[in-house]
């Protein structure tokens, strides 16, 4: 008896007459969101209160605050040893390594990406409309190639998820502090993102120049190089240039680690309480930042569309 | 024309941009230099001394129990429980949770901040003209709250959210906050930006619709602009959530009981073995956090 009254309720429910409206999914969505969002609050203790800094952590903050607009030109230690270089040029060291650190990351994830990325992409090798014209390319098609897609899907997948610190945590205490080995760190997980992106790139590009080329009977290697590249060229290097800000701001990081980038200095000086030098270096790593966040932007807007 | 003109007119014709090759060429000047400055010491990374460290340190990755005995399932399989056990679940669903609790925050920066930013939206006459021209004082003012949202959003992605979390933790103290927040101010800058992209390009009737009903600004972004906007939106928060997943993990490194503390301290201690199984826990959950974001954004462009 109450089983139909109930699904009479339910069909006048508002909720009902929500869901049917249109909103239901979004609702559905924005509540999973809440409850995941209050289920992460609860595991990680998250109290409001705690985000009232105590006595000691208010002073500070406030001190260091207020040196956001009295950054520091000179040393703020009390004893400077004799010979020490001035604190600019200090600074621009650090900008110098963290942008080295940065561009040599970028240049060997770039040629690991394209290469990978190439080995990752549907486009030139699962497409011989002939199926292979030869019983060896055949077989080659059916064995071969599926295992080096797969291989290298997998190898791109290991790559990007592993954090480039993490990297270098292992790299740390399998070398000892090495640059390059920092250099390697980065490049990594960074060669598994160009790689993933480049393959789409690839496989999103245009295919009629590949097309033609293959019919005119050029090699899966000439389709690849003359009839898909070069169409793809421009917006993987906009990429791999946005990629290049990410680098500066990873690198930066790596000098919490020990390594001589920014980040180095800036954690020296905010543990010696010169704030004010912190604030200095805070400003040339957010003016490396936005000066390559802005090339990439204007790259993008004229490419990317 | 013979079919010469006409290939050698395609060829002039095609895709190019003077900015685009500079810009590719100071790159690969800079990569080139970067490898001349002597600051990388690239023969040093194989000196007899660090391969020896090498292979040290491969022999120590190995389970402790393992160490100098032959290979057994079993005893890799209970090591491997136990360690899980202690610290490894807990610090996984930490490092999950940090994630969510960030995005979600940062969702909401991004949704705040992000019409603000919008030309569009952010103008003396939103997406209808007004009865009379707005004066210069209110055109300045309106520019002025675009310009102050976008260098508000510029500057909290160009922060690092280590550096963030850094600087946070020495204020607020140990707790999950420093990290939390860290993320979420990084990413609503991100969230942000693309946001106000989208709230750019939308089509612009339904909201002068609303505005000729007399909706008010805020109601204009509550019943016009954030339903427009949603799916979109979605696309990109799971994939910045992706990222923060990553982060997550690296951020424990500060302090906070995420994996990367755990990370950190098996180094301290020099139990190599332990620190490479908890860095395979953190790649595998990073794994799981893009397979449910591409599973979703798969969702959302199939039905949104």
């Amino acid at each position: 008896m109450w089983l139909p009254s109930l699904a009479s309720v339910w069909s006048e429910s508002a909720w009902l007459r929500a869901w049917r409206s249109g909103i239901g999914w979004r609702g559905l969505v924005i509540g999973a969101l809440a409850v995941a969002g209050l289920w992460a609050a609860v595991v990680l203790d998250l109290d409001p209160r705690d985000l009232v800094p105590g006595p000691g952590g208010l002073a500070q903050g406030k001190e260091f605050l207020s040196r956001a607009f009295k950054p520091a030109l000179t040393y703020e230690a009390d004893f400077v040893p004799e010979g020490t270089q001035p604190l600019p040029f200090k600074v621009l060291k650090a900008v110098r390594t963290t942008v080295i650190f940065a561009a040599a990351a970028i240049s060997l994830a770039v040629l690991g990406g394209l290469i990978l990325g190439s080995l990752a992409s549907t486009a030139w090798w699962f497409e011989d409309p002939a199926g292979g014209s030869t019983r060896l390319r055949r077989v080659f098609l059916r064995s071969v190639a599926p295992v080096v897609y797969g291989g290298t899907r997998v190898l791109i997948s290991l790559m990007r998820s592993v954090h480039e610190l993490l990297w270098a945590v292992l790299f740390l205490a399998a070398f000892g502090l090495s640059n390059f080995a920092a250099v390697i760190a980065i490049a990594i997980p960074y060669t598994g993102t160009l790689a993933k992106v480049f393959a789409e790139i690839l496989d999103e590009s245009p295919r009629e120049a590949a097309a033609a080329l293959r019919a005119a009977g050029a090699s899966p290697a000439q389709v690849f190089l003359f009839g898909l590249l070069p169409q793809a060229l421009p917006d993987i290097s906009a990429y791999a240039f946005y990629r290049f800000e990410c680098a500066l701001r990873s690198s930066a990081v790596l000098g919490f680690f020990g390594y001589p980038t920014l980040g180095y200095y800036l954690a020296a000086s905010f543990e010696n309480l010169h704030f004010g030098e912190v604030w200095t270096y805070l400003y040339a790593l957010i003016a490396l930042v936005l000066v390559v966040d802005w090339w990439s932007g204007a790259l993008r807007r004229r490419f990317v569309a | 024309m013979s079919r010469q003109v006409e290939i050698r007119e395609l060829y002039r014709q095609r895709p190019r941009s003077r900015f685009l090759r500079w810009s590719s060429a100071a790159l690969a000047v800079l990569a080139i230099a970067s490898w001349f400055s002597g600051e990388l010491g690239t023969d040093d990374l194989f000196s007899a001394r660090r391969l020896a460290n090498l292979e040290r340190f491969v022999g120590e990755l190995v389970p402790y129990p393992l160490q100098g005995e032959a290979f057994d399932a079993g005893v890799a399989f209970r090591w491997a429980r136990d360690l899980m056990a202690e610290k490894g679940w807990a610090a996984a669903g930490k490092t999950l949770a940090l994630s969510v609790a960030a995005i979600v925050l940062a969702a909401f920066g991004a949704l705040v901040l992000a019409p603000a930013a919008a030309r569009t939206f952010a103008s003396p006459e939103p997406y209808l003209p007004g009865p009379r021209p707005p004066g210069p004082l209110r055109r300045t003012s309106w520019k002025a709250v675009v310009w102050g949202g976008r260098a508000l959003l510029i500057l909290f992605r160009s922060m690092p959210e280590y550096v963030l979390a850094f600087l946070l933790l020495a204020m607020l103290g140990p707790t999950a906050w420093p990290v939390v927040l860290a993320l979420a101010i990084h990413n609503s800058g991100i969230l942000g930006k693309l946001t106000a992209e989208i709230v750019e390009n939308l089509d612009p009737k339904p909201m002068a619709a609303l505005r000729g009903l007399g909706a008010r600004r805020p109601q204009i972004v509550v019943f016009g602009l954030y339903p427009l906007v949603f799916p979109r939106f979605l696309l990109f928060f799971f994939y910045r959530w992706e990222t923060c997943v990553r982060e997550a993990t690296v951020l424990g490194m500060l302090g906070v009981v995420s994996l990367g503390y755990w990370i950190v301290d098996a180094r301290a201690r020099n139990h190599y073995d332990e620190m490479f199984a908890l860095i395979l826990v953190g790649a595998a959950i990073v794994v799981l956090g893009d397979l449910v974001s591409i599973l979703t954004r798969e969702l959302v462009r199939r039905f949104g």
